[in-house]
This record gives C-alpha cells, sequence and structure tokens, in this order.
C-alpha cells in the first residue's frame, strides 16, 4: 500500500524535474546547436529561437564541411565506421575470450589463478601512452601497424579485464548446484557451461559486453597513435571540426548527436540487462 | 595545338609579361579564365621542369603527415601539377590540430618510416632536431644535384629562414653560420591587431599604436560598447600564451625571456622593465579582457571577434584574416592594424609562429621526400596557394609583390597589406632556443595567470618565477 503524501509526492516530482534537467539539459542543448549555424549559436545572448537547418548533417554525410577557410573534405562518415567496426569486434573477440576465462576464475582454484586475474586487471590501471609508445615499435617489427586487426587487439586492453572481471562476479554469484545437479545427470563439462551457466549469466554478460562497447567507442588515443587517419574513430573525428579558421560547432554538435546515438540506442535497449547485471554481480552472497 | 597559348603563358611565367598584359592577350586569344587557369598551371610546371630532372625518382610512392589546415588544404588542391611532373605518388595522413603533434610525436619516437616528410613548427624542431629525428636541409638545398636551379631559397623572408635554423647549442642564436636548417618555412603568421571597424567607429577610437594607447583604448571600448570587451589575448595554462600578442608586445620593449653568457642560460624575465611590461598587460586584461581569460586559446580569442564579443584582438594575423569571412557575424568588419607596444620602437617585432616542412631521418626515401618538399615551398606552388587558396601568410618575399595576390587581399581584407609589410621586416623568433622550451614558457604563462587572478604580485610573481627556472636550468645542465 502506497503511503507517500501528496507534499511528498510534488516534492519528489520537483527533485526528479531538476535532476533530470540537470543531466539532459546539456544534451538538450547540443541538439538544438546541432540544427543551427555558427552565426546563431554564437549570438549574444545566446536564444532557442532559430531557423533551424539541416546543413550540420548534411555536412557530415556527405564529407564536405564549408568553413572560413573555403571548402574541405572530412571523413566524418569513415570515422563513425571506424568506431562501430573496432568496437563492436573488440567486444565480440573480448566475449569469446572472457566468458570461459571468467567462468575458470569463477568456479575454479588453480595455481597463480588470482594473479593472473589481476594481471588481466592490471591493464586498467596502465596510462595509455606508456604502453602505447613500447608497443608501437613492436606492431611495426609485427607489421601490425595502421591494420584493423593491431587495433582490435590492442582493444582488448579496454575490453578483456572489463569482461571478465564483472562476468566473473555474475558467475559467482550463481550457484554451483544447478550445474552440478546437471553434470550429474551425465552430461560434459562444455555442455554444462553452454546450456546451463552462459544462459544464467546472461544479464552479466549483456551488462558487461555493454559497458566494453561503450568503454571501446570513447577510446581515442590507440588508433591515433597506432594507425593512420583512414582507421581513426569518431573520437579523433570529431576534432577536424576545430580548425585554425575557427571552430563550426554546428558541426560539432551535429557529429556529437550521430556518436552518442549507437551507444544511446544499444544503452536504452540493454539497460534493464544493465542494473540488473551490474547490481547482481556486484554483491556477494 | 595551342602554341601561342602556352608561349603566351610561358612568357608570364618567365616574367617576360605582366598580368595585364597576360589578360590582354588571353582575352585576345578567347581563353576562358578556367582554360587560362590550366594552362598556368602547365606553363609552371614546364618552367620548373626546364632545368632539372624531376622524374629521377619516378614511381615512388611518399607519404605525408599533415595538420588539418587551410596551408595543407591548398597544397593538396595542387597536388597534382606535382605528381603530373614528377611520377611520383603520394599519399598523406591528415589530423587535428589538437592531436596532431602527438601523432608527429609518436611516429618520430618510435622510429616509424612510414611518413617521409610532415608539417612542423619551429619551437618543435628544437626537440625533434637534436633528438636526430630530423635532417639538416642544408646539405639538400645547398646541393645543386639536389636542388632545381629556380628554387630561390634566398626568396624566403631572412627572418623565416633564420628563424627554421638553430645550432642545437642551448641559447645558440638562431639561424647562426652554424646553424642546421631543421624545417623549411612554409606559411606563417605575425602578431598584429585585428579590431572590429564598426565598434571602433562607435566607440570613436582608433587603432592604438603603442601599449599605453592599447590599454587605455581597449578600457574605453569595454565601458562605451556595453557588452563586447575591449581587447582578447590568450592565457590558458600553455607556451602558446606567451607566444603570440604577449611575446610581440615584449620584446618590442628589447625584454628578452633569457640572457646567454659563456654558453649558461639565466631568466630574464625579472627585469625592472619586463615587470613595468608585465603589469601594463595584467592590468590590460583585468580591466578589458574576456571574464574567462585563463582558459581563452587561439580558438576563443578568433571566435570571439568573429562573433562580435570583442572590439579587438592582438594575436595572429591571419586568425583575424580568418575571422573577416565565413560564416562570422561580424565578416567584412574586420580591420588590421600594426603594433609597436614601445612608444620609442620605430617598428613592431611581432614574434611569429611558422607552419613548416621538415624531413624525417627514418624516412628510406629522402632525397625523392626532399622533391616534394621543394616543390611545396616553390615559389610556383605558393603563387597558386597566395592566389587562390588562403595559402596566408606566404613566406617568399616575391609572392607578397605578386599584383594579384595584393590585389585580393587588398580588396577583401582592408589594412592587411600594410599591417604585413610594415612588421615583416622585424617578424622572427624571439625566443630563445633551448631545450626546455615548452616546459619553461608554460611556468611563464601560468605565473602570469597568477597576476591576472591577483593571487601574486607582479614583482614577487616574476622574482619567483626567475628563481624556479634558474633552477630548473641549473639542474639541466643548462644554467
Amino acid at each position: 500500500m502506497d503511503h507517500t503524501s501528496t507534499l511528498e509526492q510534488v516534492i519528489r516530482g520537483v527533485l526528479i524535474t531538476c535532476v533530470l534537467v540537470f543531466f539532459l539539459f546539456p544534451i538538450f542543448w547540443i541538439v538544438l546547436m546541432s540544427f543551427q549555424t555558427n552565426e546563431t549559436i554564437l549570438r549574444i545572448p545566446p536564444s532557442i529561437v532559430f531557423e533551424p537547418t539541416l546543413s550540420n548533417y548534411s555536412a557530415l554525410i556527405t564529407g564536405r564541411l564549408e568553413s572560413a577557410a573555403g571548402n574541405l573534405d572530412i571523413a566524418f562518415m569513415k570515422n563513425l565506421w571506424n568506431s562501430f567496426f573496432l568496437s563492436a569486434s573488440s567486444v565480440l573477440i573480448a566475449l569469446v575470450l572472457g566468458i570461459p576465462a571468467a567462468y575458470a576464475f569463477a568456479r575454479f582454484r588453480f595455481r597463480l589463478g588470482e594473479d593472473i586475474a589481476f594481471t588481466l586487471l592490471s591493464f586498467r590501471f596502465a596510462p595509455p601512452l606508456l604502453v602505447l609508445l613500447p608497443l608501437s615499435l613492436y606492431f611495426k617489427q609485427l607489421g601490425l601497424t595502421n591494420t584493423y586487426i593491431g587495433l582490435i587487439w590492442v582493444y582488448q586492453l579496454i575490453c578483456l579485464p572489463l569482461i571478465l572481471w564483472i562476468v566473473r562476479g555474475y558467475f559467482e554469484d550463481i550457484s554451483p548446484d544447478i550445474e552440478h545437479a546437471y553434470r550429474i545427470s551425465g552430461n560434459s563439462w562444455l555442455k554444462t557451461f553452454w546450456k546451463i551457466a552462459v544462459p544464467l549469466a546472461k544479464p552479466g554478460i549483456a551488462a558487461a559486453g555493454l559497458l566494453a562497447f561503450i568503454f571501446a567507442w570513447n577510446n581515442f588515443v590507440f588508433a591515433l597513435i597506432l594507425a593512420s587517419a583512414d582507421k581513426q574513430p569518431v573520437t579523433v573525428g570529431a576534432l577536424a571540426f576545430v580548425t585554425a579558421s575557427g571552430i563550426q560547432y554546428g558541426q560539432i554538435a551535429a557529429a556529437i548527436v550521430l556518436s552518442i546515438a549507437p551507444t544511446l540506442a544499444l544503452a536504452l535497449y540493454a539497460q534493464r540487462y544493465l542494473v540488473e547485471g551490474l547490481s547482481l554481480g556486484a554483491v556477494k552472497g | 595545338m595551342y602554341e601561342k597559348e602556352k608561349g603566351l603563358f610561358d612568357a608570364f611565367v618567365a616574367g617576360k609579361l605582366s598580368r595585364r598584359e597576360l589578360l590582354a592577350a588571353s582575352a585576345k586569344l578567347g581563353i576562358s579564365a578556367a582554360a587560362g587557369g590550366m594552362l598556368l598551371t602547365q606553363a609552371q610546371t614546364r618552367a620548373m621542369a626546364a632545368e632539372f630532372d624531376w622524374m629521377a625518382y619516378k614511381g615512388t610512392k611518399l607519404k605525408l603527415l599533415l595538420n588539418k589546415h587551410p596551408y595543407a588544404d591548398a597544397m593538396i588542391a595542387n597536388l597534382q601539377t606535382f605528381k603530373d611532373m614528377t611520377g611520383m605518388d603520394v599519399t598523406y595522413d591528415v589530423f587535428p590540430e589538437d592531436v596532431y603533434f602527438d601523432k608527429v610525436t609518436a611516429a618520430l619516437s618510435s622510429g616509424s618510416s612510414e611518413y617521409d616528410a610532415f608539417m612542423t613548427g619551429a619551437y618543435m624542431t628544437w626537440t625533434y632536431g637534436p633528438a636526430g629525428w630530423i635532417a639538416d636541409l642544408n646539405e639538400y638545398i645547398k646541393d645543386p644535384a639536389k636542388t632545381n636551379p629556380t628554387y630561390n631559397w634566398d626568396d624566403v623572408l631572412p627572418g623565416l629562414r633564420a628563424s627554421t635554423a638553430w645550432n642545437g647549442v642551448p641559447g645558440g642564436e638562431l639561424g647562426s653560420a652554424d646553424a642546421k636548417q631543421w624545417c623549411i618555412p612554409w606559411g606563417y603568421e605575425l602578431n598584429n591587431l585585428s579590431y572590429n571597424v564598426k565598434m571602433f567607429e562607435k566607440a570613436g577610437v582608433q587603432p592604438p599604436k603603442n601599449l599605453d594607447e592599447l590599454v587605455a583604448t581597449a578600457a574605453k571600448l569595454t565601458k562605451d560598447l556595453g557588452g563586447p570587451y575591449g581587447v582578447g589575448v590568450r592565457g590558458s595554462r600553455s607556451w602558446a600564451t606567451i607566444h603570440p600578442g604577449f611575446l610581440s608586445g615584449y620584446s618590442n620593449f628589447g625584454q628578452k625571456d633569457f640572457s646567454v653568457a659563456d654558453g649558461k642560460l639565466t631568466a630574464a624575465m625579472n627585469t625592472a622593465e619586463s615587470k613595468a611590461f608585465h603589469k601594463q598587460w595584467v592590468q590590460m586584461i583585468q580591466e578589458s579582457g574576456p571574464k574567462n581569460w585563463s582558459t581563452y586559446t587561439w580558438y576563443q580569442v578568433g571566435t570571439d571577434l568573429g562573433a562580435g564579443a570583442s572590439a579587438m584582438i592582438f594575436d595572429a594575423d591571419i586568425l583575424g584574416y580568418f575571422m573577416n569571412g565565413g560564416d562570422n557575424k561580424e565578416k567584412g568588419n574586420i580591420g588590421y592594424a600594426p603594433f609597436a607596444a614601445n612608444p620609442k620602437a620605430t617598428a613592431p617585432t611581432p614574434n611569429v609562429w611558422i607552419w613548416s616542412l621538415a624531413l624525417s631521418n627514418f624516412s628510406g626515401q629522402k632525397d625523392a621526400a626532399w622533391y616534394f618538399m621543394q616543390w611545396a615551398s616553390s615559389v610556383e606552388h605558393d603563387l597558386f596557394g597566395a592566389r587562390k587558396m588562403d595559402f596566408v601568410n606566404p613566406v617568399r618575399a616575391s609572392v607578397w609583390k605578386d599584383e594579384e595576390f595584393r590585389g585580393r587581399i587588398d580588396k577583401s581584407y582592408p589594412g592587411y597589406l600594410n599591417q604585413h609589410d610594415t612588421s615583416a621586416p622585424g617578424a622572427k623568433i624571439y625566443f630563445t632556443a633551448q631545450p626546455l622550451f615548452f616546459d619553461l614558457t608554460t611556468q611563464w604563462a601560468e605565473t602570469l595567470q597568477k597576476m591576472v587572478a591577483k593571487e601574486l604580485p607582479v614583482d614577487e610573481g616574476l622574482d619567483k618565477l626567475a628563481a624556479n627556472v634558474d633552477k630548473q636550468l641549473k639542474d639541466a645542465g643548462l644554467g
């Protein structure tokens, strides 16, 4: 039975509105900016009344940017594709490698097990630039410089520890008795893993995959150092609108809208799994 | 075929015809503007190829590392000319300026042979050169077998040639006889006033001629305009805050960053004259600068001028140039003026930023890459960029004399030629070349921020800065 008084409901509504305005206003403002020219964006004082234009989006999609310095070619859509390809491939590979590893760390005690798990986690602690310069020398020798394979490999530094540690926590929360019962029925260890453990851990796996995708999507420095301009992700590509001849605020806003759209859509779709997966994985019984 | 037309354009390129004569003769022959442009490019290519084997490296593939900049755009627009002339293939990576030097440093420090030549600033070569990452270009410029006879190196403005050459000795004079030419000037900017003509008319003021007038005019503009602030200068915690207007004004009083004696450096920013200059500069920002000055970089300074949020800037002339076009609100309202901060000085002494081309020592085809560099910095390409693109400021004296270029600038950017011509003789790098340049100059900017924020009195702040700098110089074996 609900005992909330009217006053409490009003206060709660006001507070929720305040929080929403605080967090969503920057995104709302960016969306508005994406439909304006530089001139209207930079009006003093700023105003939300303007004549909307699609020129920013058309510049991004067609790859032609008109600026004070004339027409410039931009490769934003290519950057967007690179981000998607690199993030999705990296997460897929990290899932394939990380889920069995997480299961092994959760269910079995073996020599140096904790040390290995911690070493994998420590990849998240290292400042990327510290790792990248030596890595670029190895990449050169191995012929991996400026290749998607090389980048996807390096992206495992982001994705693999996340997936391994989140999914491991989740596996640990699932009672092993269910698996034991299934094994007693004569099923193999591998079949138990596929038929029992993985389906039960699905929310956790989805949450870890989504988080890893977002982290990979937001990465900036790996491709910058290890690859050429044609393999740069959207995080580097968006900087092309900050030019010596001025900042193209409208195009930056449109680029932000386009670049957050995939992760936002994915996050909204998987929101239920995200909350459930993270909270269950985090609490040990 | 078209022998008469070809002869006409060949004569123009050889300097036997003036532009007016060329236009008149072209009209008589019924040559359209587009066809004329094509014929001119072909004539320039023939002229360059006449006495030099441009095809020596035919089939070679070069790769360049470029910054996203109008200079790179102008080169890319004309690149086919080079490919046709040499039979070489050229690819390039273009990176945004915000991350460009991270990319360059990573490529060079890892010994990558991916890029043959790249864009750089002169200050950066103070690190790249002594580290052995880039080649001394004197070996190429002075070798007639490698450099075409029409290259005319002496045509490059002398201050820029000197500013891109250093002997690698901390405190060594730029452009000294034993200096190595670490890069080739490509396009440059000097620092003067760019101002909003309408706002100046409204407030009834004239462009200031020295620092006293600048402080007073900026204060009057801030007071009278009721919204826009008086003067925009950079203020972020970066070496880039010191190098534009600030150092240009500072040098005009004969002040230096360091004293050099017996090969040792000593901080020189706490002299009485320096303290007086700093006090005026700090006062100017406090009274008439932007509210969040300490975050201001090139972008904010320029954007405010273009959007009508500031009445003038003391920064790169090309920043004012860009803000006079595009979709800026104040497009067409920007004027330009030379500025000598010291009332007793006879001319401005602007510090310069020079976008240059450097040759990677890790390139496996340096001779071929030098072919590209000499073409990209040739009179012909400089003229193409200056006339048809935004390749300003050109680095060659002959291009500054070109009627077509001057006509274009004078028409759309009134006062620009005057500010440049008045200042160019004194335009050069006024910093002392030394390996701690970026760290120490950033500390200078940090001290300036504290002075403007009234956290430190100017005298005390400069004494502390000098003591701190001297200690670091000693620790590094430079002082």
